[in-house]
């Protein structure tokens, strides 16, 4: 088994940078993600990989074969398209004993291969079947035998389960894992929905303008975001600017202004030394705020904040609450538990307390850099998601 | 449950109005096309008079056919028509390809010029291929100037300028069905055959040929089946040696003595050659889609 090295990989469309010096080490064995929003790169990268895109500047090993010119057709890996591009000329057996075929291994052999990958993706009793007369859940497994059987040394995901329903998706999910266990290949797994590279993935990457931002395990990500465009994209977060007004043993004060002209101070602990003075941004995740209409008792180590409910959405297994705190807004997540501090739920327009532990905010050394939005609120989200879903919306339309 | 007599009303209305739209058109096929291959049929199996037909009953026409005689006209007529086909086909299947592939603009300019042609009446066309391959043509002219023939060249009334003029004349009906399939194929599917080990070569042997054969078959309807009967072009481009089975027919209804039945029989013989190449052709098609899954 061998690791993937992506060597300051850099790709341009017409001027369009789309790959922008990434270096990346896929480890032997690994489910790895590409993540970010459509733009960023990852799909293109992943192209690279495989062979349909010829990078300008830069190398990819597989252990210590240089795969950078090779075709498509020379390299040990293999693909799982968006769409699947099964072959609709072919039954599903034609499909999945392609690879095989066009290697001309002998029948008996291919036979045998093939009925063990159906097998492995439960699809034997299909293998007469046509594409067009499978559901997607089903071509989704075909076509993840059909790359399989070639035993490649990486498997390549694009996109696989976006076009897949909720429950489907989140089935299909728990199997691609139990394949990447059963089979012991390096999957690399390409997705804009931060759930699925999430709860998939050993190590994330995520992308952002050809950029590898910030690369590790899921957790690492989401409760220690390296960016503001990490710590936005990977969940949701409140995010904080202000100034650094002191600095104790393992707590820094924090000045901010809550935008119209009045200011209140938290306390956060910092994973890297800044200086008094300093602007910088805390990222606060809505799951860690506690929220209720009784003052709580203070306390060193919480921060707390006197806002009121500009909104209630309520998403089944949670409630989000829109709380505002002078002129920010903060997300607020409340679990539905049948014990509140008090036994009435909230309700809109009331005036409520939200704390947190100090230790549950995360420092980003780097400011919202729309001016305008920062004056006007500091915990929105940055423009960037807006933008972003917009695009989306428009791409797949 | 719905009631199935509340929808009904709407249903049969919905049904004669498919009837009486489609009324006009297979009226108009009825008369002009079943009817007159039904006079073809019977009068294939009437004796020939000088000037017209006598109703007496007769099977010489059709024992002529049988016995060989015609063998001839008919054996020129489809190697031509097979020439063509494949010709088409070889030289079609680029064209359409690079034109289902190159981008939207260039692409509708390129359609266009497989059009233009067909602005233009085909017996001028023909014509105008006369005055290029003829013996004191353009063509023999240009080559001369050219230092690179001495002599000019007698292409014109030999089989070559037929088979020249056959492909310029049907080439467009080879290229726009299958340009309308290639432009809706998918193209991943060709990375992922690459993808799978396949070359350039074998992807396009694998997915993209056998993705088209559609096209190919529309392709053939539309180019073997005219050429198979075609008389204008050897008529005036061809050598007037070799027969080929429309002009037969034409001489028979022309020339005097005239011989309407045997003019019916070679027609009606045309017909049923036909059919049964193109179930050949479409029974052969669907069997290798059901045996290829062990080849």
């Amino acid at each position: 088994m061998e690791e993937i090295r992506i060597q300051n990989i850099s790709k341009d469309f017409d001027g369009f940078l789309a790959v922008d010096g990434v270096d990346l080490t896929i480890r032997s064995g690994e489910l790895f993600s590409f993540l970010g929003p459509s733009g960023c790169g990852k799909t293109t990268l992943l192209r690279m990989i495989a062979g349909f895109e010829t990078p300008q500047r830069g190398n990819i090993f597989i252990g210590d074969e240089d795969i950078t010119d090779l075709p498509p057709y020379k390299r040990p890996v293999n693909t799982i398209f968006q769409n699947y591009s099964l072959f609709p000329h072919m039954t599903v057996w034609d499909n999945v004993a392609f690879g095989l075929k066009i290697r001309k291994v002998p029948l008996p052999e291919i036979q045998s291969r093939v009925s063990e990958m159906l097998q492995l993706v439960k699809m034997e009793d299909q293998s007469a079947k046509y594409p067009a007369q499978m559901s997607g859940g089903q071509k989704q497994r075909v076509a993840i035998a059909r790359a399989l059987i070639n035993k490649p040394k990486v498997l390549l995901l694009d996109e696989p389960l976006a076009a897949l329903d909720l429950k489907l998706r989140q089935h299909m999910l728990i199997e691609l894992m139990n394949i990447h266990d059963a089979v012991g290949i390096t999957f690399i797994y390409v997705t804009h929905d931060q759930g699925e590279a999430m709860s998939i993935s050993d190590r994330v990457a995520v992308m952002d303008k050809g950029k590898v931002v910030q690369a590790g395990p899921p957790d690492d990500i989401y409760e220690r975001p390296a960016s503001i465009f990490s710590a936005y994209f990977i969940g949701e977060t409140n995010l904080i600017t202000g100034q650094v007004i002191g600095i104790e043993d393992e707590y820094i004060q924090l000045r901010c202004n809550m935008g119209d002209g009045e200011f209140f101070e938290i306390d956060s602990t910092f994973h890297f030394r800044p200086e008094v003075g300093q602007q910088l941004t805390v990222s606060l995740r809505p799951e860690k705020i506690a929220i209720s209409r009784n003052k709580p008792r203070i306390q060193d180590d919480i921060n707390v904040l006197k806002g009121s409910i500009e909104d209630i959405l309520y998403l089944g297994s949670h409630t989000q609450y829109i709380v505002t705190v002078g002129k920010l807004k903060f997300r607020v997540f409340s679990q539905h538990k049948r014990v509140y501090f008090d036994d009435t739920a909230l309700d809109w327009d009331e005036e409520v307390w939200l704390f947190w532990h100090d230790t549950d905010s995360w420092l980003i050394d780097e400011m919202p850099d729309e001016a305008a939005y920062a004056s006007e609120s500091m915990v929105h989200p940055p423009r960037f998601g807006k933008r972003e879903q917009s695009r989306n919306i428009a791409e797949e339309q | 449950m719905r009631d199935k007599r509340e929808i009904k009303p709407v249903n049969s209305f919905n049904q004669k109005i498919d009837y009486i739209l489609a009324a006009p058109a297979l009226l108009w096929l009825t008369i002009f096309f079943l009817v007159p291959y039904f006079i073809v049929l019977i009068y294939g199996f009437l004796t020939p008079d000088i000037f017209d037909i006598k109703f007496e009953f007769s099977l010489d026409a059709y024992r002529l056919i049988v016995d060989g005689t015609y063998f001839r006209p008919f054996y020129v007529s489809f190697r031509m028509a097979l020439l063509t086909t494949v010709l088409c086909i070889l030289l079609g299947y680029p064209v359409a390809y690079f034109i289902a592939r190159a981008k939207e603009k260039l692409r509708n300019t390129l359609l266009v010029f497989i059009i233009i042609p067909f602005w233009t009446n085909l017996i001028i066309r023909i014509f105008s291929w006369r005055i290029f391959l003829s013996y004191n043509g353009v063509l023999n002219d240009f080559l001369i100037s050219l230092g690179l023939i001495s002599q000019p060249l007698e292409i014109m009334r030999t089989d070559w300028a037929v088979i020249l003029v056959m492909v310029y004349v049907y080439l467009p009906y080879m290229i726009l069905p299958l340009y309308s399939v290639l432009e809706k194929l998918d193209f991943t599917l060709l990375h992922a055959a690459m993808d799978l080990g396949a070359n350039e070569v074998k992807a396009f042997f694998k997915i993209t040929l056998p993705l088209s054969m559609g096209g190919i078959f529309a392709g053939v309807l539309l180019v073997f089946i005219p050429a198979l009967g075609a008389y204008l072009i050897p008529q005036l481009v061809g050598d007037q040696r070799s027969l080929y089975v429309g002009q037969v027919i034409t001489y028979k209804i022309k020339n005097i003595p005239r011989n309407w039945p045997m003019a019916s029989a070679l027609s009606f013989t045309l017909l049923i050659l036909v059919a049964v190449c193109l179930l050949a052709g479409y029974y052969l098609y669907q069997n290798r889609q059901k045996t290829k899954r062990f080849g």
